[in-house]
């Protein structure tokens, strides 16, 4: 193609690919403002990227599109995710509006802006002329260097100071997240084995301290272990946790009444549930 | 073949030291011992600012494009470094003060502790601190230069990350009230997000508009006036972002909550040195990029003016604490500096560049010193921030009074001080250019927000002081030295302003 | 179909993401909301590189993403850091600066 008859004709196969992923991208980001689930909005917004990365394979820019995968979706959604685990996944939105009016005024400004912005965008581009980037860096089996040629060509000469930039950037970053996320230790601050044990066996505990839950009926850790004669274990308190009344099991009170030695374990049968300390059997099924 | 493009080093030299500085500085963090770091830290961040003020003296003069065209160094970028570079070196002094809080630094001791553990709890006596906030702080001053100097709209762009990341940093770190900084943290990360990809926007469609992002080439579409629908919008969009960052009302949603929540030092440095960086973008864009289609961007920043100017003044009324009235005070500032630059003239024959550059200088120093004034007034739980606690402060402490009296007095733009000469500037080159109803305003606006301000000299002098009022610290040498330096030069820049006014107009010519 | 029809998509995709800015509560999906509105641009940046047949719009892009994923590292580090105290990543739950 010569440069005087500048102009690239888009194919149908172009408009296929937008027609499909179009929407699929749009579905994406839709999805994502909607779904009440922080997880569910990352794996919406990871559809859209992915659909973006073919339009920019599709627009000649291979380069990016394969950036875009493998950065995108692949590092930055991916570090997203994490925090999102690491943050609890249930982390859903309440749909409470705190503000009143405030989601529909989002929604006004949004339309006014998208009519704005699109409408001037739409009339000011519907007859742009496509220029192509054969020029500059060559189709497939072009007479130029290939897309990563040409983007390096740049990178490294009018835009060096940027590039060059971008490192201080990167070390804001890496030094920002190691100031908010390591804990330095003071040297000696933390004790050796040998050092717990040695203190250890100078108190007049040597063993160690009663399990919550050792004799207790319940599963949970808050509730105190029974020493045999039915006392509480205060050796066992969990730290940290306020001790408090927890549902147990039921308490056998006899071998009449509970008949065999497996229902001395705890029985599920609601017929014996209404002994002194016992729950009602129904809700333990 | 790749050609390497010419640099100037020279050119480059206030850039390099600052960004250099801050890189010894985090290799210092993993090498040296623990009891040397706060020094050597400070030591370095001061040479680095030092440094690079002397460096933009040294270049005066200078008008060259370097970096493949992606720098520009000229007049207004000098000026404008150096106000930075300077402002910078006071701000980091402020950093380093170590004798008024008991717990010896406004800086928490390791931000990866979480707030209200017992370790946080432990740790708030002991005297160390996170020293990583020098080089943060240098490497925010190094976004600044680089801002004002941005020949492009893609290095603007990455300057104005490299200014933002650190400063979202430093803003979550206070010793005290580390909940309160924290949320300001994210707050001013989440909105500052959100206006960078604003400005991103306005970078695209300005870029499909011209097929370029040197300011040159747009320069040269817009003068062809081959951009249209799509120029104006990118425009527009572009401003947007950037008025988010000199908080400029209606985006100055974050000011008030991150000025209050920051650590003070780190306050006094964002309210100095980010409002320079980022007018000198607006008027770099504006001017150079811009100016040949004044009529699509005045009616936007007259408007912004305006709403700044009275947002500012009229909320600036209803707060009860200094920090957040400085806030609003901030945002009221921001609409005077507007006025100036409506002051372009049709040409750019307008003097409204050079009152701009003035205001920022005297801003700059005033506000610097009235948050480092804020920082000697404490009670047992750090700084007492409460309009109430300052009542009676003139019979308890008559010089540090004094001294606030005389930063208030200027922002309020009362004559013989800075603030005057610098207001006074910036509405002359607005009327000059026919926006005298725009200098109506703010007159008015002066004169509302002049009242906030008496407000809180009437309540230090004249009113009984409180029981259990807060004591006054004995500040050390380095927040003596920038006490000196702001009031000094508030007073001289009120008295003499003739030479840094001749300066400014000398500087206030833009290389393409 | 015309280069205007990605454009067009990439500004309602901006538009979603800002009003998602706007609405959602949980500070990860806001930011989530603003990583949108940055693929937003990206598309359009790379479209118009193709209209105007420069290579600059996708080398913009490319610096997009690489302070996407700075500003990523940072904002996700401070997110934490509030979580850690608070154990929640409402927005609204960040309410003590209010006057």
């Amino acid at each position: 193609m010569t440069p005087e008859t500048a102009g690239v004709v888009i194919g149908t196969g172009e408009a296929v690919i937008f027609w499909i992923l179009g929407p699929v991208a749009l579905a994406g980001a839709l999805g994502m403002v909607l779904s009440r689930n922080a997880v569910h909005s990352a794996l919406w917004l990871v559809l859209t990227m992915l659909s973006l990365g073919v339009f920019y394979v599709v627009q000649e820019a291979p380069f990016l599109g394969a950036v875009q995968v493998i950065v995108y979706t692949g590092a930055i959604m991916i570090l997203f995710l994490f925090v999102l685990m690491l943050v609890g996944r249930d982390s859903s939105d309440s749909v409470v509006e705190t503000l009143r009016g405030q989601r529909v005024a989002a929604l006004a400004l949004g339309a006014g802006f998208a009519a704005l912005v699109g409408a001037g965008i739409a009339r000011a581009t519907q007859d742009l002329p496509v220029l192509g980037l054969e020029q500059v860096q060559g189709g497939v089996g072009g007479p130029s260097s290939g897309n990563v040629e040409a983007v390096a060509g740049l990178l490294y000469t009018r835009y060096l100071l940027a590039f060059e930039v971008t490192g201080a950037l990167l070390i804001v970053a890496a030094v920002g997240a190691l100031l908010l996320t390591h804990v330095e230790r003071e040297p000696g601050s933390r004790q050796t084995q040998k050092e717990l044990s040695r203190a250890r066996f100078l108190t007049d505990r040597p063993q160690t301290l009663p399990g919550p839950g050792v004799h207790a009926r319940a599963t949970s850790v808050a509730a105190p272990a029974l020493l045999p004669d039915g006392r509480l274990a205060e050796d066992s308190f969990a730290t940290g946790i306020e001790p408090e009344q927890v549902e147990q099991m039921p308490r056998p009170t006899g071998r009449e009444q509970l008949g065999s030695p497996d229902a001395a374990l705890g029985s599920l049968d609601p017929t014996l549930s209404d002994t002194p300390g016992g729950r009602t059997g129904g809700e333990h099924r | 073949m790749i050609d390497a493009p010419d640099f100037s080093f020279a050119a480059l030299s206030p850039l390099l030291l600052v960004l250099g500085a801050a890189c010894i500085g985090v290799l210092v963090e993993a090498f040296a011992p623990r009891d040397v770091r706060h020094p050597v830290q400070v030591g370095l961040a001061l040479t680095g600012t030092v440094g690079a003020f002397v460096a933009t003296l040294l270049l005066a003069g200078t008008r060259e494009v370097t970096a493949g065209g992606a720098l520009a160094v000229d007049g207004p970028t000098l000026f404008l470094q150096a106000t930075i570079a300077g402002l910078g070196a006071l701000s980091i002094l402020l950093f380093a003060e170590r004798s008024l809080d008991p717990a010896r630094s406004a800086f928490v001791v390791s931000a990866a502790v979480p707030a209200g553990s017992p370790r946080d709890r432990e740790l708030v006596t002991t005297q160390r601190v996170q020293t990583e906030v020098y080089p943060l702080a240098l490497f925010a001053i190094g976004g600044m230069l680089l801002f004002v100097a941005a020949n492009d709209l893609l290095v603007m762009f990455v300057a104005l990350e490299v200014l933002s990341l650190p400063l979202y940093l430093i803003s979550g770190m206070a010793r005290r009230r580390r909940l309160l900084s924290q949320e300001a943290a994210v707050k001013y990360f989440l909105l500052g997000a959100f206006a960078s990809a604003f400005f991103l926007y306005g970078l695209a469609l300005v870029y499909g508009a011209t097929g370029s992002v040197r300011l040159r080439d747009i320069r040269e579409a817009v003068t062809a006036e081959s951009g249209g629908v799509l120029m104006v919008l990118g425009l527009g969009l572009l401003v947007v972002g950037l008025l988010f960052k000199a908080s400029v009302a209606p985006f100055h949603s974050w000011t008030p909550d991150v000025y209050q929540g920051a650590p003070t030092p780190v306050t006094a440095f964002m309210a100095a040195c980010t409002k320079v960086a980022a007018f000198g973008a607006i008027l770099r864009l504006l001017y150079v990029a811009f100016g040949a289609a004044e009529w699509t961007w005045r009616p936007l920043i007259y408007a912004a003016a305006i709403i700044s100017m009275i947002v500012g003044a009229v909320l600036g009324l209803t707060q009860t604490d200094l920090k957040r009235m400085l806030a609003y005070s901030s945002v009221a500032h921001a609409g005077f500096l507007l006025t100036g630059v409506i002051g372009f003239g049709a040409g750019g024959d307008g003097s409204g560049l050079a009152a701009t550059m003035f205001y920022l200088v005297t801003y700059g120093l005033t506000t610097l010193g009235a948050f480092a004034v804020l920082t000697l007034v404490r009670d047992g739980d750090g700084e007492a921030g409460h309009l109430s606690q300052w009542a009676g402060l003139g019979a308890r402490s008559p010089l540090t009074a004094a001294v606030m009296s005389l930063f208030l007095l200027a922002l309020a733009g009362i004559p013989l001080t800075a603030g005057f000469t610098g207001k006074f500037a910036v509405f002359r080159a607005a009327i000059e250019q026919g926006a005298w109803p725009l200098a109506v305003v703010a007159l008015l606006a002066s004169a509302v927000a002049a009242f906030f301000y008496l407000r809180v000299i009437v309540l230090m002098y004249f009113s009984d002081p409180v029981a259990d009022g807060p004591t006054v610290g004995v500040p050390g040498l380095p927040t003596t030295i920038v006490l000196a330096v702001t009031a000094t030069a508030t007073l001289a820049l009120g008295i003499l302003p003739g030479a840094v006014l001749d300066l400014a107009g000398r500087a206030a010519i833009f290389v393409g | 179909m015309n280069l205007s029809y990605y454009l067009v998509l990439a500004a309602i995709l901006f538009t979603i993401g800002a009003v998602g800015v706007l609405v959602r509560r949980n500070a990860i999906v806001v930011f989530m909301c603003i990583e949108l509105m940055l693929n937003a641009v990206n598309l359009t940046l790379i479209t118009f590189a193709r209209s105007t047949g420069t290579v600059d719009g996708q080398i913009i892009a490319l610096f997009v993403m690489v302070v996407a994923a700075a500003e990523v590292v940072v904002g996700l580090a401070i997110i934490m850091s509030i979580y850690r105290t608070r154990r929640s990543a409402s927005v609204d739950d960040a309410n003590l600066l209010k006057y």
